[in-house]
């Protein structure tokens, strides 16, 4: 068994992946706070199949051509839909700043969070082979 | 990697407000600016606009600056037979530029601009605490 197939390291992984596509989400809200009939989007938290991998979320498009464009909607198995918006600007933009302030804040944490504790359970295997 | 674009959608954000605090500096810099014939028209105030547009390199919204509308709005008038702009009842048009409306557009330009530079600071950070992993 590697250490890349344990459940533990696949769901810190499958949930940095996730911090990483909320990132590029949150930065577009944040590019387009100023457009005319903007809807911010976000990411849906991920769930996790047995394995640690995510189940669910947004399916790729399968190119069975060479010459097919590649529709690619965001990261497969993360679910990428409309925020909760509470205020619409009359321009039709519903972008709240403060929020996506909030929530790139969260983000950065929340993976600094899954990056310390995949760093903490590298330790542990390497603790368990005798190496420090 | 989601990072880099993550930083250039922002970095796209940053550019648009930028282009945006140009045209207020304009319309700012040009709010005496008046006709130099008679009964000439002034300077007109520039509206910037922005557009969302997916760049298929990306994989994302990132915004642009539309075209730069001028503000049909109506001059304002001054009486001043004196003026070289002057018509023949002694009214001047003097730019439809209204400062408080440019220093509240300005204050939002500011502070979307700062966002968009936070959301770089905040990345760039987590990229670093990703490559930490492998100092340990």
């Amino acid at each position: 068994m590697s250490a890349a197939g344990l459940p533990l390291i696949e769901m810190l992984k499958t949930r940095m992946h996730w911090h990483q596509a909320r990132q590029k989400v949150l930065a577009e809200n944040v590019a387009n706070a100023d457009t005319p009939a903007f809807k911010p989007n976000d990411v849906a938290a991920p769930s996790f199949g047995p394995g640690g991998r995510p189940v669910g979320g947004s399916l790729a498009v399968m190119r069975t051509n060479a010459a097919h464009l590649t529709a690619q909607t965001g990261r497969p198995g993360f679910d990428e839909r409309a925020a909760s918006r509470f205020e619409v600007r009359p321009s039709g933009n519903a972008v709240n700043l403060e929020e996506e302030m909030l929530k790139v804040a969260q983000n950065q944490s929340d993976y600094q969070l899954a990056a310390s504790l995949y760093q903490k359970s590298m330790q542990m295997l390497r603790t368990a082979i005798g190496r420090r | 990697m989601d990072f880099l674009k993550t930083i250039s959608v922002a970095a796209a954000g940053l550019k648009a407000q930028s282009g945006r605090m140009r045209v207020i500096a304009e319309n700012i810099a040009n709010a005496n600016s008046t006709a130099a014939t008679p009964g000439g028209d002034p300077y007109r105030r520039k509206i910037p606009t922005f557009v969302n547009s997916f760049d298929r390199e990306l994989q994302a919204h990132v915004v642009k600056l539309g075209r730069v509308r001028a503000d049909e709005g109506a001059f304002r008038t001054r009486f001043d037979p004196n003026h070289p702009a002057a018509d023949e009842k002694g009214e001047v048009n003097l730019p439809n530029v209204n400062s408080l409306v440019e220093q509240m557009d300005m204050r939002e330009a500011q502070r979307s601009y700062e966002a968009n530079l936070n959301l770089v600071t905040a990345t760039r950070r987590m990229i670093s605490r990703t490559i930490e992993i492998l100092r340990a």
